[in-house]
């Protein structure tokens, strides 16, 4: 009976540390959201791609609240969702494509693609965009400051102003302590 | 009163000073503007993101795929998710570093037409003349091109 209960414990631990190890690694998972980031792509602006920015910085004891403790740091990052709007009431019609990318001033961290979509679907006024599944963001999030970059395609030039848009995203961050 | 005028002025030289820091240009900032390959088939437009300076596909001579007449896209991204996102307004050049001698280093250069990334060093010959050096390892095993500068200046932020 021992003996029985010995072997059934060893398969469950030898089962358990597969698990662990197919799950990704000892750090546990946190849903963290940017939410409402404008960014204003300054006019006049031309027909093409044009460039607007919003800088963040992400602050996990903030985040993780009561969770937090100190020395936690990312380990790793995974964008999952990425929303566009428009933030003044021109709405979408004149955008062909979006792509989100982020930076940092850090030498070492090079910049990333994490989002995009291309074409717009014809009539919306706020879009979902597809993300890169394999965008490694941890090493950017661990960064000061963290520049959120969005390139927007006009259809057509825009010359009475600036135009702004709103940007909601979701990561999974991992944390290590 | 005269204490209180001191703090005032002070507070204000303060203000100020930290307004005109941000509006300050950065050294770097030289190579900012719209460049051309020797090729001549696009155009790159240069901006600085925080302290590095990125390069953007602004122009293409042929924008639109010969096979199916669309706007050409990344087709040769080595990320499947990337392979739709549009060619023009691409950033081929990446997280340069300005090195205080007319240099930017610790970028890449990506080429779409095989969907490599190469190292790179950007050089300025005259304020109107980049060598633009990519390579894989050593500098010395590399290619350079003579990017010339577009007459069109973008408007100072």
């Amino acid at each position: 009976m021992i003996r029985l209960f010995t072997r059934f414990a060893v398969l469950a631990l030898a089962t358990a540390s597969i698990l662990a190890a197919c799950s990704g690694g000892s750090g546990d998972h946190h849903a963290v959201q940017i939410k409402d980031a404008v960014v204003t792509l300054e006019g006049p602006l031309f027909a093409g791609p044009n460039q607007g920015q919003y800088a963040f910085k992400l602050d996990l004891a903030k985040e993780l609240g009561s969770a937090y403790t100190e020395g936690m740091t990312v380990e790793s990052a995974r964008i999952t969702a990425v929303e566009v709007a428009s933030a003044d009431s021109l709405g979408l019609s004149s955008f062909r494509s979006f792509v989100v990318s982020l930076a940092s001033d850090n030498a070492d961290v090079a910049m990333q693609e994490a989002a995009f979509k291309n074409p717009l679907p014809e009539g919306a006024s706020r879009v979902s965009l597809d993300v890169s599944p394999e965008a490694e963001l941890g090493s950017l999030l661990q960064q000061g400051t963290v520049y959120l970059v969005l390139d927007a395609d006009l259809a057509e030039d825009y010359l009475e102003g600036s135009r702004s848009l709103t940007l909601n995203l979701s990561f999974d961050i991992t944390i290590k302590s | 009163m005269l204490r209180k005028f001191t703090l005032w002025a002070a507070s204000a030289l303060i203000a100020f000073a930290s307004l005109n820091f941000e509006l300050q240009e950065a050294p770097g900032d030289k190579l900012i503007g719209v460049w051309e390959p020797s090729n001549g088939r696009a155009r790159v437009k240069i901006d600085r993101i925080g302290t590095k300076y990125y390069g953007r596909i602004v122009w293409l001579i042929e924008p639109n795929d010969p096979e199916t007449g669309l706007p050409k896209t990344d087709k040769n991204n080595p990320d499947p998710a990337l392979k739709n996102v549009p060619l023009k307004g691409y950033r081929m050049l990446k997280d340069f570093v300005y090195q205080a001698d007319g240099t930017w280093s610790e970028g890449t250069i990506y080429d779409p037409l095989n969907g490599s990334t190469y190292n790179c060093v950007i050089k300025m010959k005259d304020k109107n003349t980049l060598d633009i050096r990519g390579y894989i390892g050593v500098q010395a095993l590399g290619r350079t091109d003579v990017w010339k500068r577009l007459a069109v200046q973008p408007a100072k932020k």
